[in-house]
Order: structure tokens, then C-alpha cells, then sequence
């Protein structure tokens, strides 16, 4: 745990620095069984003006497998359900609308609704209630909102208002992608959201905090998504397993009603849902600074920004692609492709040379890259 | 000998660079300009987005897409001349091969209309999809325009010339009872659990009621043997494990209750997990999984 000399606030600066910039792949890794037996501690939040007592870990539904996960999710007291009426060109919905009816009265539901005139809006909520097989929804969001004068738009807000009039919506917000912290903003002035469902990670800035505060202090309802910020396979992490530790991070800001995590199967939604009732520890802060760096500097993107040259003319941007193909892709095919193009030669003299004279100013580690390429040929 | 081997060895790199130039033809290639259904034109595109800004363009939804093992994709849009407001969108996803651009296509079609264009195809009034070789199509029509997506289909399919077949494990699947249109691939969580990981799965029908078949698919059989103790642990965990009922036509294999699926019986082939969940009939279960099991190679 902290030392008492750190402190919260030096720790929470020390956080918020630390993790400032880069939002990776979203992949969800392969996560290390849960125990199965162990009923989460749950931990419930009011959403803002809404209200709703929600527990803290809540799911995403969009990538969800099977309706499996929906009724573990269920069986472990998770009660608040974000999804989508383009999901799957609806199928999402029709999984959530099976898995829980019956079960209506004990899960809220948060779906989402594109821009478009009156009518073709009017028809999407129709459909979503149909496949949710439910007479209203929870929350309806307008599906990525990506300028102030949209999150203000009045004839967006009445259209929502006439929903709520009639029933079959309870609350509304906007969901956002980018520019998360200056839409918050333009939310709290326009005063017409009652949700906002927002990217947050400890990858975010601070000045995305802070708008999630200002959010938070006029009662607009925070449900943070993409929470894991991504990242890769837990063995090619060195056995890394940051998600709880970046769940955490997320939920420690008490300004979250909820966060709706991505999951695909059983066994994350039980790791997820174990994060309720535990602190962020000194070990998971080490976890996400791995993570960071992990997410940073592993692999070549191909930016082109090499500074440099290799004055055996080894065709470093060939050895690097294998990497990529094999750490990023994980594509076989392609791996085998780009082999063809280098010789065993290269690598040779390339991992035995003393001193690279190629730079990244991403700050990858161009030796380290090339034993893996090493690693990869064998 | 010597030469008819040559001829062999000439013929196999004609093969192999034929192959993989066409592979390298750039996405946007297969967008067409010219030679559209009459009145129609295109006014937007072709865009192109790699893993980095699918999510520019789609949003949240480029993770089931990345999920999949998406590479690239290119998006366009066309007009009818005479109505500004008649437009067809148009998205071709590189998914990187055949079994990928299948899950995703088994993914978005949710009942069974086929378009005939693609290796499978679904249609209705605003919208049209498919898959041919490692393309997934994608049509949206503000308007509702079947005949148009039914021509913009079968222009798009004209333009893949990969002739890759459907994945072979489709075929492994019993036909009787077999729901039209509902086998689906998924590239990790098979089922919900982790352990079973990419597999496929299709619904049957006894009456009113629906069970599922499924294949999980593994690197090598211990990889399978691991997953198959592991479904027996979960089981046991969470549900029942049941003894007796033996299943006769092979060694390894788990009887249960699943929680979430009902009954379940699995089996162990090879690199191969196949089983069935959800039914209610322990005999046609067994007997649709002896068939299903005899198909798998």
C-alpha cells in the first residue's frame, strides 16, 4: 500500500502524470480464471441526476459472446447494462432483450440512437424497445457526439424530451469518442444530459478529470467505456495482467457512476466484477506503469520516423515489420511474408552489433525489437 | 525429368506471385467507378482506414472488427442521379481470411435472406452483406432499395476474384435440423468461457425449442485435452457433472449441466472440442453429435 509519505494527493499527481497520452489496440486480453465461488463485494453508485443505484462495475455488452456472460454477469449482482441499437445491426440488443426478460425490474438498460431526422430516430428506438423486448429504456444515449454544438443541439433535446414524455425512454446523454473533455463541458452548460457515457482510462489527461469532476458536480451521470484501454495477449505481456489494476484506476475516481468494461467471456466479467470493494494498491500502480510502457514503445508503427542509419545496409524497416506482424498483428501469413525479404545474415549481424545507430523518437527499443526478430526466425 | 520438373517449379512461383499480387491490389481497387447499376454514381470515396482509425469511422464497433483480425477496409458512397437522397453506402473490410470475414459476416446477418451474390449473403430493404474470400461487404440504403443492393452485391462479388471456399468446418455440421443461416465463428470466448476459446457454433430446432452444436478449435490436442479438463472443472464448480449416459463413440468426452447452457455433452477429436448444449433429449443429442463428430476430420 502508499506510504504515509507519499501521500493521496503526491500519489494521485504521480498517477496522473505517469499516465498521460497513448490509448493503445482494444483487444481485451486473455484474463486468468476467476474464482468462481467468490461472490463479489458489490459496490453501488448514484448515476448523477438519475438517480439509478448502479453497481460500480457494470458491462459493456458490445463485444459479448454468448448470452452466458449476460446471466453471470447478472448472477453476480451486476445491474447496469450499456449496449447499442448498431450493434451487430441490432443482434447485440436481441441477445440483452433474451438474456433478461424476465428479469426487466432488475437491470437498467442504457442503448443509443444516431442523429438523424424525427422519424428515422423515432423508428430506431421503436426497434431497440422490440428487441430489447422491453416497454422503455433506461438510458438512451446519442451514439457518438463529437462537437460541442451537437451535445447543445436543441432539436436533438426534444426529440429525447418527447421520448421521456411518452415513456419510453427515463433518462438521456450523449456518448463521445473524442474531445470527451470539452463536450463534457458544453453538457454542464447546456444542462440537457442527464448521462454521459465517456472513454476514460489512466491513460487520459488531466484535464479529462477534471471535466469529469465539473460533470460529476451537476449531477451528469458519468459511465466510463473503454476502461482497459486495450493492450495485448497476457503472455506477450510477460505475464502482465493489468486490467483489474486499470479498472481500478478508473473506479477510484469517485466521480464515476459506473464503468462498463468490454467483455467477451465468463471469466472477465468475474475478474472485472472482482474489483468492486478493493483499493488501487502501490502494486497495481506498477502494474499500469508497465502497461504504459508496454502499450508506448513495443512495437514499430511504421511512423517513419527512424532517425538514423544502419551503415551495413541491413533493411531494418523489414526486421521491424516481422515484429509488428508477429507482436501486433498476430497474423502468421503476413509474418511469413515479410521473413522472405530478410536473411538470417541481417539479423545476425544486426543483433551482434555493438552499437545501433538507428533511433526511434517514439523511444523503442531498437536492439530489443531486433531480438525479437531474432526470436521470431527461430 | 529434369525438365518436367522445371516446367513444375516455374508454374509454382507463376502461381505464388499471381496469388500474391492480387493479394497486394490496394482495397480501394475493388470500389467501382464505372460500369454501376444505371442512374447511379458515386459522390464519396474511396476512403480507406487501417486498425489505427477504424475507429474514426465506426467508432466503438471496430473491436468486434479488430477482434476478427480486421486489416484494412475501404468506404464509399454512391447516388442515385435522379434523387439526391437515394444514396448507398458501402464498406469492403479486409479481414485477413476466410474463417475471419465468415465470423464477422455470421456476426451482422441476423436470420437467413440470402442476396445470392458472395459465398453467402444476406438482404433485406436498407441493407445488404456478404463474404467472398477474405472480404467482408457491407451495404447500407437510406432508402429501401433491394433490387439496387441486390446489383451493387453481385458487382462488388464480381470484383473479389479470390476463390478461397467457405471455411470447411461449416460443412462439419449436421444438416437436419440445422436453423438456416445461424452458424456463427467466434474468435475467443466460444460459449461464454474463456478455456473454449475460437469455434464455431450452430442452432438446431426440435419443435419449439432450440439447442447448439459446436466446434472448438485448438492449436494441437493437448491444447484441446487441457480445455476439455478445464470445461469438466468449471462444470463441476458451477454445475453438474454427470456420470453414466456414456457416450460410445469416444474415449474423451464430459456429460453436464451447464448453468447458463443447460445440458451438455463434449467430446474430444483431435485438436478438436465438438459437443452440444442446451437440448433437452439425451438420445438425439447424442445422436446428432455421432453425426457431427463422423463429419469433423
Amino acid at each position: 500500500m502508499l506510504s504515509e509519505k507519499m501521500g493521496r494527493r503526491k500519489f494521485m499527481r504521480h498517477i496522473s502524470s505517469a499516465f498521460l497520452g497513448v490509448v493503445g489496440s482494444h483487444f481485451w486480453s486473455g484474463l486468468p480464471l476467476a474464482d468462481a465461488e467468490k461472490k463479489p463485494v458489490l459496490e453501488y453508485r448514484i448515476l448523477g441526476k438519475t438517480g439509478l443505484k448502479v453497481t460500480a462495475v457494470s458491462m459493456g455488452v458490445m463485444n459479448c459472446s454468448d448470452p452466458a456472460v449476460l446471466l453471470r454477469a447478472f448472477d453476480l449482482g451486476i445491474n447496469f447494462y450499456d449496449t447499442a441499437d448498431c450493434y451487430m445491426r441490432g443482434r447485440n440488443e436481441e441477445m440483452v432483450g433474451k438474456a433478461f426478460e424476465g428479469k426487466r425490474q432488475k437491470v437498467f438498460i442504457q442503448t443509443k440512437v444516431h442523429a438523424h431526422e424525427e422519424k428515422k430516430m423515432r423508428a430506431s428506438v421503436e426497434r431497440s424497445l422490440r428487441r430489447l423486448r422491453t416497454d422503455y429504456i433506461d438510458v438512451l444515449v446519442w451514439h457518438n457526439l463529437s462537437s460541442p454544438e451537437e451535445v447543445s443541439d436543441p432539436k436533438l433535446f426534444e426529440f429525447m424530451s418527447k421520448m421521456k414524455k411518452e415513456g419510453k425512454v427515463r433518462f438521456v446523454g450523449f456518448s463521445a469518442h473524442s474531445r470527451m473533455a470539452s463536450l463534457l463541458r458544453e453538457a454542464v452548460k447546456s444542462n440537457l444530459h442527464d448521462v454521459a457515457l465517456v472513454s476514460y482510462n489512466f491513460t487520459h489527461s488531466k484535464d479529462m478529470k477534471e471535466a469529469v469532476a465539473i460533470a460529476a458536480k451537476s449531477e451528469i451521470g458519468i459511465v466510463a467505456m473503454k476502461t482497459q484501454a486495450g493492450g495485448y495477449k497476457r503472455e506477450k505481456m510477460g505475464g502482465l495482467s493489468p486490467h483489474q489494476a486499470a479498472l481500478k484506476y478508473v473506479l477510484m475516481d469517485q466521480n464515476v457512476g459506473c464503468a462498463v468494461p468490454g467483455v467477451t467471456t465468463i471469466e472477465q466479467i468475474e475478474e472485472c466484477a472482482a474489483v468492486m470493494g478493493t483499493s488501487f494498491s502501490k502494486k497495481n500502480l506498477d502494474e499500469l506503469k508497465q502497461y504504459q510502457s508496454f502499450l508506448q514503445g513495443r512495437i514499430c508503427t511504421m511512423c517513419g520516423g527512424c532517425i538514423g542509419a544502419c551503415p551495413f545496409g541491413v533493411p531494418r524497416s523489414d526486421l521491424l515489420r516481422v515484429v509488428m506482424y508477429h507482436e501486433g498483428y498476430e497474423n502468421d501469413s503476413l509474418v511469413r511474408e515479410s521473413l522472405q525479404k530478410v536473411s538470417r545474415e541481417d539479423i545476425q549481424r544486426c543483433s551482434e552489433c555493438p552499437s545501433c545507430s538507428i533511433a526511434c523518437r517514439r523511444g523503442l527499443d531498437m536492439k530489443a525489437q531486433i531480438q525479437l526478430a531474432k526470436q521470431i526466425l527461430s | 525429368m529434369r525438365y518436367k520438373k522445371f516446367l513444375l517449379f516455374v508454374f509454382a512461383w507463376v502461381f505464388i506471385w499471381a496469388s500474391g499480387s492480387e493479394g497486394a491490389a490496394p482495397i480501394e481497387s475493388l470500389i467501382p467507378k464505372r460500369d454501376l447499376p444505371r442512374e447511379w454514381t458515386l459522390i464519396h470515396g474511396p476512403q480507406t482506414y487501417n486498425k489505427k482509425t477504424l475507429f474514426e469511422h465506426i467508432n466503438g464497433q471496430a473491436e468486434l472488427y479488430l477482434k476478427y483480425g480486421f486489416r484494412q477496409s475501404v468506404f464509399a458512397i454512391y447516388q442515385d442521379k435522379k434523387k439526391a437522397e437515394n444514396q448507398i453506402e458501402v464498406d469492403i473490410y479486409d479481414m485477413g481470411n476466410v474463417v475471419q470475414a465468415f465470423g464477422v459476416f455470421s456476426r451482422f446477418r441476423n436470420e437467413d435472406r440470402p442476396g445470392g451474390f458472395g459465398l453467402d449473403s444476406y438482404l433485406d430493404d436498407h441493407s445488404a452483406l456478404f463474404y467472398k474470400g477474405q472480404h467482408f461487404v457491407l451495404f447500407y440504403a437510406t432508402e429501401s432499395n433491394p433490387d439496387i443492393l441486390k446489383l451493387f452485391g453481385k458487382l462488388l462479388s464480381s470484383r473479389i476474384s479470390d476463390s478461397t471456399p467457405p471455411p470447411k468446418e461449416i460443412s462439419f455440421f449436421p444438416k437436419h435440423g440445422l436453423k438456416p443461416g445461424s452458424i456463427q465463428y467466434f474468435p475467443e470466448g466460444l460459449l461464454g468461457h474463456q478455456f473454449l476459446k475460437r469455434g464455431f457454433q450452430g442452432t438446431y430446432v426440435d419443435g419449439e425449442k432450440e439447442h447448439h452444436l459446436f466446434l472448438a478449435i485448438f492449436k494441437d490436442s493437448q491444447e484441446a485435452a487441457n480445455a476439455l479438463k478445464a470445461y469438466k472443472e468449471d462444470l463441476s464448480k458451477k454445475g453438474k457433472v454427470l456420470s453414466g449416459g456414456s457416450i460410445p463413440f469416444e474415449a474423451r468426452a464430459l456429460k453436464g449441466e451447464d448453468p447458463y447452457q443447460g445440458k451438455v455433452i463434449t467430446l474430444q477429436k483431435g485438436f478438436f472440442l465438438l459437443g452440444a448444449v442446451g437440448f433437452q433429449n439425451d438420445d438425439d443429442a447424442e445422436n446428432r453429435l455421432k453425426e457431427f463428430s463422423e463429419k469433423v476430420k
